[in-house]
């Protein structure tokens, strides 16, 4: 188990790495900063503050190893350029330091420090109706196979699965919240219920697509499951028909969902974009977004960097769960 | 092929259930339907009806995106300098005409020698946020940081004609010899060059004072980029708190110099997209609109229960086709002079309606001397343009056709607008589409886009802002030129010279009038349209109007609480009368 642990981990490290180094050269290539940053109305002299500032007028080469921490720091900006003994420090992510957002004028662990917990908000809660509503309506769905309730919610997973949240989610805000006023219009709210109150609309929609597909794997396994033999066996021996299906179906039938939550988390964190914009949701979506067109580096690298992490604990965790759900399957075999 | 046998046997036929629940589902339908709220038509609030402006109250109101710094030296973007607007207060300002006014400054300063010398004195009672009174030494302060290289601030360039401000920027003196303080009242700012927009310079946010004890603790205890987060000024509101990218709350000073009764509470929500604050104000939950949705400003401008609480203005912006007058073909004045005239610029009017003003010349409407009348101004004229073809030697058109840089999905929409256009005369478009940053690093290279779009919005109010920075020979670089069009004309450089210290207001807008003529008439910039600006208010807000300055001008508003509501039926009786 340990075993498996570090190696998975040590190939998820080189993974991230290989990333980090190739989002590192494309933002390189993808144009300058400083005039996305101070905008198109910047002066020559402004631009050429900046970078000295920043340390970009340095190679390339140079930047990105010191980016890494490998090199002493470029960015004159930072407290560790010149330290108190006048020597000069690193600064990069191997130090733990993001460096300071380009256009936020504050940290990058700073900036996403903010943002990350209402990410993470919006995801658990996403990923709790997911659950909810995606296991009940599968497992409905496989006890009542090939009636007309089967159909319905079939149908409604179909329709679940097709539309995307750029349809979903204005239309829930047109109705739910513009003219129903059930829901507030969008935001973040300033307290911590009020969060949830905000969040139950976007992570509703956010969910859909996801209790959709869980609604199918269920229905799918769980009617396979109930064909086992343990299962009659259970049946004949007495029991009734909810302790069977709960205690012996659902969990065989849950394997491949807990693999598809721990597949969906990073998305979920880093994927949540388009519904953070609809709904006005401040977190790692929209800044993302923002970073990106605002070539806003630090903060870009970062993401791309958490987004990395993130997609390789996912898979781990998916792995592990499955292996601690299912008795027969041993890690590092 | 043998049948699969049933394990499940049927209890009742199958469709039944199904189509009561159709059934169900339609007859829900149809009542929800029929009962269905109805989008508001009109305000759902109205005020209370007091004449006199009332103190109190909470003033909600929002931007599209974040608040980057409440660091008025580093507030060099729309949203953080309409926070600093609030929170802090310069010298100088300007009045609902664009007049400069003084504001911190007891009046407008003593000019000297030729204008090299700006003496301010200190109206009396002015305090920070802090209780402090402000003294010239604070003014100093704060700009010796803003020179500062240690802080770095995006402002240096406008200030680096204060005498000394250069070498102090290196870190070679420790003082700028060009600020000069007389006493507690009275500061000096002597200039390298007679340069009357350093006036203009000073009223930018970059200049609003900061008190140095506050700054010092601040920076000491949490660093340079923390003063940003715990902003402390001497403008109308105090700071109250700040979840970042949800909002921003301020309180009123109530020992700010100017008395007016000013809401309680301001909150500035961040991160609300056009749709979302439109439907928001629609609904009476966000007190402004600034920038409404296309769909809600064809709505807001059509109706009339909203009629008396909209205002548009156009923008101080300018959009254009830039031309690069050291390539071929637009190094020749008649084939530049040819696209100005060929571009029907109507179409854009009714591509957007009431959202653009076609452009005649770089100044925009607002900013003096901008002439509707002016005699080389760039219209749609069809003759005219095949007459300079023929001038420039090509009667029958390009043989090649013309790359066209665009940025964006709107940029290609319009210029595929122009393209039908350009082929009467005989050119032949080809967009070629990349991203901004591509954009703004290619286009500023000499020799590289043969034409883009381009724009640029004003700094700050004066002529100077829009033509020496984009059409002087020194604002040529190899490398991220500000004069896009490479364009140099001696005989342009000697009148934005010459304006650039004039003293006397009536010769300066003469000389800037000339300036103005040879830039339309000679065509770097084909000038295409000036946005417009859409805002509305609800009917409880008082005192708001545009500014053309710093357009959301929310200093002066007054709220008529307790706000009523008022039911929609009123409308509508309106409409059907």
């Amino acid at each position: 188990m340990i075993r498996f642990i570090a190696q998975r981990a040590s190939w998820g490290l080189l993974v991230v790495l290989s990333v980090i180094t190739l989002v590192f050269f494309l933002i390189f290539v993808a144009g300058d900063p400083a005039v996305t940053v101070l905008g198109p109305q910047a002066r020559a002299e402004q631009i050429a503050d900046f970078n000295a500032k920043k340390g970009l007028d340095q190679p390339v080469a140079e930047q990105f190893l010191a980016y890494l921490g490998l090199m002493p720091c470029i960015r004159r900006d930072s407290p560790k350029y010149r330290r108190e003994d006048g020597s000069r420090g690193f600064c990069g992510i191997l130090q733990g330091d993001l460096g300071e957002s380009y256009s936020h004028h504050e940290s990058v662990s700073d900036v996403i420090g903010h943002r990350l917990p209402r990410t993470l908000l919006l995801a658990s809660m996403a990923v709790f109706f997911e659950l909810v509503i995606g296991l009940l309506a599968g497992i409905i769905a496989a006890l009542r196979r090939n009636r007309w309730t089967d159909t319905s919610i079939m149908f409604a997973t179909f329709v679940g699965i097709s539309l995307p949240t750029y349809v979903t989610g204005p239309i829930a805000l047109l109705v739910f919240a513009f003219l129903l006023g059930w829901f507030p219009f969008g935001g973040y709210g300033v307290d911590l219920l009020d969060h949830v109150y905000h969040a139950l609309l976007p992570s509703l929609i956010l969910a859909i697509a996801g209790a959709a597909t869980y609604a199918r794997v269920m229905r799918g396994e769980l009617i396979e499951t109930l064909r086992h033999d343990h299962v009659r066996t259970a049946v004949a021996k007495g029991m009734p028909m909810w302790q069977v299906v709960i205690k012996h179906a659902i969990r065989n039938a849950l394997l491949p969902v807990v693999t598809l939550v721990g597949l969906s988390l990073p998305f979920l964190v880093g994927g949540a974009i388009i519904t953070e914009k609809i709904f006005a949701w401040p977190g790692l979506g929209l800044l993302t977004i923002e970073s990106i067109e605002s070539l806003d580096a630090p903060v870009i690298m970062a993401v791309v960097l958490m987004f990395g992490v993130a997609v390789q604990v996912g898979n781990l965790l998916a792995d592990i769960a499955v292996a601690a759900l299912d008795p027969r399957i041993r890690l590092g075999d | 092929m043998p049948s699969i046998p049933r394990t499940e046997p049927r209890r009742r036929t199958p469709w039944v259930g199904g189509a009561v629940a159709l059934l169900a589902a339609a007859l829900s339908m149809g009542l929800i339907v029929t009962h269905f709220p109805r989008a508001p038509i009109g305000p759902r609030y109205v005020g209370a009806g007091h004449e006199d402006p009332q103190p109190g109250g909470t003033f909600v109101f929002s931007a599209g995106s974040n608040i980057h710094t409440l660091d008025p030296h580093f507030a060099y973007d729309t949203l953080s300098m309409m926070a600093c607007r609030l929170l802090y207060d310069g010298l100088l300002d300007y009045d609902y005409d664009g007049q400069m006014i003084p504001s911190l400054a007891a009046s407008l300063p003593e000019i000297s020698d030729e204008g090299r010398v700006f003496r301010f004195t200190l109206r009396d009672g002015i305090r920070f946020h802090n209780g402090r009174e402000i003294t010239a030494d604070d003014v100093s302060w704060s700009m010796h940081r803003l020179l500062s290289q240690r802080i770095g601030s995006p402002g240096y360039p406008f200030f680096k004609s204060i005498v000394g401000a250069p070498t102090y920027h290196e870190g070679e003196s420790d003082f700028v010899d060009g600020i000069v303080v007389l006493d507690e009242k009275t500061i000096e700012f002597h200039l390298d060059e007679p340069d009357q927009t350093f006036l203009n310079a000073l009223a930018m946010p970059f200049a609003y004072p900061i008190p140095r004890e506050h700054v010092e603790q601040i920076e000491r205890e949490e660093g340079v980029d923390a003063v940003g987060r715990h902003p402390v000024g001497a403008g109308p509101f105090v700071f109250a708190r700040w979840e970042r990218g949800v909002q921003v709350e301020l309180e009123r000073f109530d020992r700010y110099w100017a008395p007016h009764a000013r809401p309680d509470r301001m909150i500035f929500l961040e991160n609300i997209s056009a749709d979302v604050a439109s439907a928001r104000f629609r609904n009476g939950d966000l007190d402004i609109l600034y920038r409404p949705s296309k769909v809600n400003s064809l709505f807001l401008r059509r109706s009339e229960a909203w009629a008396p609480y909209t205002a548009e203005m156009p923008s101080a912006t300018v959009f254009a086709l830039g031309l690069n007058c050291e390539l071929p073909p637009f190094d020749n004045v008649h084939v530049r002079r040819a696209v100005a005239f060929a571009i029907d610029r109507s179409k854009l009017e009714r591509l957007d309606p009431g959202q653009v003003v076609a452009a005649t010349q770089v100044l925009p409407p607002m900013l003096p001397p901008h002439d509707p009348e002016l005699p080389t101004k760039q219209i749609f004229d069809l003759d005219r343009a095949k007459e300079e073809m023929r001038l420039a030697g090509f009667p029958d058109g390009l043989d090649e056709p013309i790359t066209l840089w665009v940025r964006g999905e709107g940029e290609v929409r319009v210029a595929q607008l122009f393209q039908q256009d350009l082929k009467e005369i005989g050119i032949e478009i080809e967009l070629k589409l990349v991203s901004f940053a591509t954009y703004l690093k290619e286009t500023g290279r000499p020799r590289v886009a043969q034409s883009a779009f381009t724009g640029w919005h004003q700094d700050f109010p004066d002529p100077s802002n829009f033509m020496d920075i984009l059409f002087h020979t020194r604002s040529i670089h190899p490398e991220n030129s500000e004069n896009r069009s490479f364009y140099s004309n001696p005989k342009l450089d000697a009148i934005l010279d010459r304006a650039r210290a004039e003293m006397n207001r009536e010769e300066r807008l003469a000389l800037y009038a000339r300036a103005n003529a040879i830039l339309a008439a000679d065509a770097p910039w084909v000038f295409l349209y000036y946005p417009v600006d859409m805002f509305a208010w609800q009917p409880y807000v008082k005192g708001f109007r545009p500014h053309p300055v710093w357009l959301n001008e929310y200093r002066n508003i007054w709220l008529d609480l307790p706000r009523q509501r008022v039911s929609q039926e009123i409308y509508e009786q309106e409409q059907t009368p």
